[in-house]
């Protein structure tokens, strides 16, 4: 390696500018320029896909331990109690139960800001009360029903405008608010700008809580072997689990080993560690024997986190010349009772080129399951709001929507000034638009179709980080046989990690898939891999596994040349072969002429540019059909047009779009939890009432990536994938149903009943 | 769940007597029954699983002196796929093929299906202690009530949720119910309970009582049915609303016939007016407004429902034009 240094990177993750300091080499590997390697680019098959579809596969609950014992969590019935007393007697006799953890007798362990693991504050319907350790988990779950606990309940507010006045509970010393105070923004200066507009459009919109509902639950199977703790966990963070753990737990990081070997989704409520699984390695610690805890779908539904609901109340104004002059927002999200973030700006702030934007945001804590980062935080519910009033903009100015975005395009970040390593929107929005049909297909007139099933076109513009960065690493190591193994603390999170980092490895060594393997998901001799989550894995991970591949080819020319006694000059690398003048040498062959047993190099994700910006950007085109009888809507096909950098395998990338896609169509159109505010409680915690789209929602989707090596991002020129996809979607189709309808849903989810009242109000008002 | 004994009898008689001796529960296809031990709603403590019991009569589908006998262990997805149903008895036929998804099908019977308990959250909560579990409140009135009924409810306000049951009744069928040796046949309009009736029960079903089929009187040549079912997913979900339409017609003109509404009422909810407002229809007579405005005649929204009542209006109006046109 020529050598490392540390560095600063500020990059924006998940929902917020973060820095970091990191050890990057000082110089970086060579860029792979070309757009289709011999394997990069390519659909190659998942490395774990024979696992995953004949069920071999091991996931987290799959590690059945001998002598393991099952664990449930007993949950408060209550939005808001202090608990009074606990009597866990009964549970103890029954037979079969180990122990019952609660505040009287487990260690106190703080969490959140100023509560606990087992607090006796209890702030929603939900909140963890004990932890029961069985012998199954049949008869642990009988033993909850055992535990007696006697509760002092308090008054709770669960509606987001109710929660912030006097009156509500307050859940923490800070106050109402998350942070005490509102989130602001600001540029420029937005009152003269909406009075010299020449339109100005106002509008509110709400948009519900969604629930991130993997189809794995949350589950973590853990035992101690003397003072070493082994963690299975179903994690979006090997890594980042461990050092939480440590630091719960107050032991050595190093004598942590997480592993999440397979995973069967996160989509953000995995990135941080709950309160379950330090329980479990508590109970597993005292029992001396293995613990398992899985979460039920009730639970899911409850306590593991959830897009935060939106208030969002803008403005927008520009001239008739289609000029963005200025947007303004007074935004709510209901973060619940413990920290989190329901921020949902960032579009309206960096999105468009726009000189003067106002903010103004409340965190409001609140009687609820606390919200975490769901897929692109806060962007599908900012974009929503943002890309309806966009489009109403467009109308009051006389301007077509796609024109209006494609004046506005910003050359560099709108927050920073700090300027793009790429942008390709113009590609997109032109390619997007043309596959729709968006000059000929699209009503002049919205809602002027005939009949009563009614069709229209609608669009949504993306933007976010996904650049990845510094700290990563990931070694590769040639066997003595010439096979080659690749080891990351970084994960597969069911993404295609396992499969891009082989791929990587074989065109850097130019060698065929099969004989390279790979391991993800264990914490134990692997170099640090980051959080899966702001679509940061492909970005960091690759870059680092591409320079270790051309160290390695480095390495195995001067171990050959001092092997076999020739000049390195006269040696070369091409096909996965050392060539020399007279002879060439396979891997296997390369490592025995130089007598090594195995030749590692560990490749270090390089700093990223200096003074430039990584963003990936895309537009959705969506054609619905509205059923205006009914209600109901159907999405028939989206287009989706999206600059992601490199296309690392176009079969995974197509996965990730069709699945992003899905789950914003789950947010437009039903995806809500249901609360009985009067009694503070979720009534919609089964898969039953929180419906999510089946197969027959599935529109035609069609994905166009413009081709961008983005080199100045980082040397394989790749921008991640994970969240683009979603952001988009909703917005799209809500001015899609405008422009079938002539009529604006400013509700998520557009579920039939509020479209029909919505289209029955709009005939009265025409009346 | 708690524990309970389970009864495995060999024959309906067997199955009649321990009915008669024990408060069992009993099971069909399960779907529903497994469902409300999970969720700790029912608790019973013995459960008898009639699907062991071998008689003939409870399996199969039998044309015989102008009716249709169908037993109640007859699956879904026999009823779905059964080919006289298609030609004659349309409309029960698409309400068992439109109920839940191929798997729960081909497990749910058609007893199970009449006798199976209302989706409502409150009442599937076992943290709500509602009217229908003996409690003394339906937290419908000032809570969340999207999906409950507006017609027929108080002082609960369920809606029932099979789809086959308002199939039944819109063709006339009778449910056949079993106590010790003897069976009887109820209209099926009499079969459901009102909540101000009992708010505990959804069927007259007694102690020892159990169902053992239905009778489904022959249509005539000249009488069309259909089935719509509108949910608010396509796929898995139950009806939001449905209609049931069973009419007789005669040169393209309607001479009678018989609207059931589905998630509307804590019963299968035979619409009267509309069924009135039918006879006459089609030709040049299109007053399918008239028909559609007699629907729901006394309906009371609650809250967040009120869009039940033109949902229901305008799946009636399409309905009809479809099966004007069959």
């Amino acid at each position: 390696m020529s050598g490392t240094r540390f560095i600063r990177d500020q990059r924006f993750f998940e929902e917020d500018n973060a820095s970091y300091v990191a050890e990057v080499p000082v110089e970086d590997a060579p860029a792979l320029e070309t757009s289709e390697g011999k394997f990069l680019g390519k659909s190659v098959e998942r490395y774990d896909g024979y696992h995953k579809v004949s069920g071999t596969a091991l996931y987290t609950i799959d590690r059945q331990l001998k002598h393991a014992l099952a664990a449930r969590a007993l949950r408060s019935p209550h939005p808001h109690a202090k608990i009074k007393k606990i009597d866990s007697s009964k549970a103890e006799a029954l037979e079969g139960v180990m122990a019952v953890l609660h505040h009287g007798n487990a260690p106190d362990i703080p969490w959140h800001r100023d509560s606990k693991l087992f607090d006796t504050h209890l702030r929603y319907a939900g909140d963890e009360v004990a932890l029961v350790v069985a012998s199954t988990a049949d008869v642990a779950t009988e033993a909850l029903n055992l535990v007696h606990v006697e509760y002092e309940v308090l008054p709770h507010e669960t509606r987001t405008m109710e929660a912030m006045d006097d009156r509500a509970p307050e859940l923490h010393d800070e106050g109402r608010l998350q942070g005490g105070e509102p989130a602001t923004y600001a540029r420029g200066e937005v009152e003269p700008a909406l009075e010299s507009a020449d339109a100005v459009v106002s509008r509110s919109f709400t948009t519900a809580t969604c629930v991130h509902n993997p189809t794995e639950p949350h589950n973590s199977v853990v035992f101690w072997d003397d003072d070493r703790l082994t963690v299975y966990d179903s994690t979006q963070g090997v890594f980042a689990m461990r050092n939480t753990l440590a630091e719960k737990l107050q032991i050595p990081a190093s004598s942590i080993r997480v592993i999440c070997p397979a995973m069967g989704g996160g989509f953000g409520c995995k990135l941080e560690l709950s309160k379950h699984t330090v329980m479990a390695a508590l109970a597993a610690r005292q029992l001396g024997r293995p613990v398992s805890v899985v979460l039920d779908r009730r639970e899911m539904n409850l306590a593991v986190g959830n897009r935060p609901n939106s208030i969002q109340h803008l403005r927008a104004a520009g001239t008739r010349d289609g000029q963005l002059t200025a947007l303004v927002t007074d935004s709510y999200g209901m973060v619940g009772a413990y920290p989190s973030n329901a921020w949902m700006n960032w579009p309206l702030v960096v999105m468009y080129q726009c000189p003067n934007v106002s903010v103004t945001h409340r965190n409001v804590y609140s009687n609820l399951g606390p919200g975490r980062a769901f897929r692109a935080p806060g962007f599908p519910q900012g974009t929503f709001a943002l890309d309806q009033v966009i489009d109403e903009l467009a109308e009051a100015l006389g301007i077509d929507t796609l024109e209006l975005c494609q004046r506005n395009m910003a050359t560099a970040s709108q927050a920073s000034g700090t300027p793009y390593t790429s942008k390709k929107l113009a590609e997109c929005y032109e390619r997007g638009a043309e596959a729709i049909g968006w000059s000929t297909r699209r009503n002049r007139e919205p809602g002027s179709g005939a009949g009563p099933r009614k069709r229209g076109i609608g669009m949504a513009s993306q933007v976010w980080g996904g650049g990845g960065g510094p700290p990563a690493g990931v070694t590769v190591m040639i066997q003595r046989d010439g096979s080659v193994q690749v080891v990351s603390g970084t994960q597969d999170i069911g993404t295609g990690t396992f499969t891009i980092l082989q791929q990587t490895v074989a065109e850097a060594l130019e060698i065929p898939l099969e004989s390279i393997s790979v391991r993800v998901g264990d914490t134990d001799g692997a170099p640090y891999g980051p959080l899966s989550g702001g679509s940061q894995t492909a970005p960091s991970m690759t870059p680092a596994a591409w320079s270790a591949g051309l160290e390695l080819k480095q390495a195995l020319l001067q171990g050959v040349a001092a092997g076999a006694e020739v000049p390195l000059e006269s040696l070369s690398y091409a096909d996965g072969e050392v060539r020399g003048t007279e002879q060439n040498w396979s891997l296997a062959e390369a490592m025995q002429v130089m007598r090594e047993q195995t030749l590692v190099r560990t490749g270090l994700r390089a700093a990223n540019a200096e003074g430039k910006i990584i963003c990936s950007f895309g537009a959705q085109f969506v054609e619905v059909e509205v059923d205006t009888e009914t209600g109901r809507i159907d999405v028939l096909r989206v287009v989706a047009a999206h600059d992601i950098g490199r296309v690392l395998n176009r079969r995974l990338l197509e996965n990730q779009f069709e699945g992003g896609i899905m789950q914003g169509i789950g947010m437009a159109l039903m995806e809500e939890r249901v609360v009985d505010d009067v009694e503070g409680k979720v009534l919609s915690a089964n898969l039953l009432d929180y419906r999510m789209p089946v197969m027959a929602n599935t529109p035609e989707i069609e994905v166009i990536i413009p081709e961008n090596i983005d080199t100045v991002a980082n040397n394989l020129g790749v921008k991640g994938v994970g969240e683009p996809p979603i952001i988009p979607t909703a917005g799209a189709i809500a001015n899609a149903v405008y422009n079938a309808t002539g009529v604006r849903m400013t509700e998520l989810p557009m579920t039939p009943d509020r479209v029909l009242m919505a289209l029955l109000g709009a005939e009265e008002v025409s009346r | 769940m708690r524990n309970f004994t389970y009864l495995q009898p060999e024959n309906l008689k067997q199955a009649a007597k321990a009915l008669e001796k024990n408060e069992a529960m009993v099971m069909g296809g399960g779907t529903d029954l497994l469902d409300l031990l999970k969720m700790d709603i029912a608790a019973p403590e013995q459960v008898l699983n009639l699907k062991s019991a071998g008689d003939a009569e409870l399996r199969t589908i039998e044309e015989k002196d102008d009716k249709l006998r169908i037993g109640g262990l007859v699956t879904l997805a026999e009823l779905a796929a059964d080919d006289r149903l298609r030609r004659s008895y349309t409309v029960l036929q698409e309400a068992a093929a439109a109920a839940a998804t191929p798997q729960l099908r081909n497990a749910g019977t058609l007893g199970g299906n009449l006798c199976q308990r209302p989706r409502c959250w409150y009442f599937r909560d076992p943290e709500f202690s509602c009217l229908r579990k003996g409690g003394d409140t339906c937290f419908a009135i000032d809570g969340r009530n999207k999906f409950h009924c507006v017609v027929g409810g108080g002082p609960c306000y369920i809606v029932h949720p099979s789809d086959t049951a308002v199939a039944l009744l819109a063709l006339g069928a009778e449910v056949r119910v079993r106590k010790g040796g003897k069976t009887r046949s109820v209209p099926i309009g009499e079969f459901f309970v009102l909540p101000e009736v009992d708010p505990q029960r959804e069927t007259i079903l007694g102690d020892g009582e159990f169902v053992v089929g239905v009778e489904v009187p022959a249509p005539g040549r000249d009488t069309r049915s259909s089935y719509t079912k509108f949910k608010f997913r396509e796929g898995w979900d139950f009806a939001v609303v449905s209609v049931a339409l069973v009419m007789d017609k005669a040169g393209g003109i309607v001479r009678g016939g018989t609207v059931a509404l589905g998630g509307v009422a804590p019963v299968p909810w035979l619409d009267a007016g509309g069924s009135a407002a039918l006879a006459g229809i089609g030709g040049q007579d299109r007053r399918l407004d008239a028909f559609a405005g007699a629907l729901l005649a006394g309906a009371e929204p609650m809250t967040e429902n009120e869009f039940k009542v033109p949902l229901t209006r305008n799946l009636a109006k399409r309905a009809l034009v479809e099966l004007l046109d069959r």
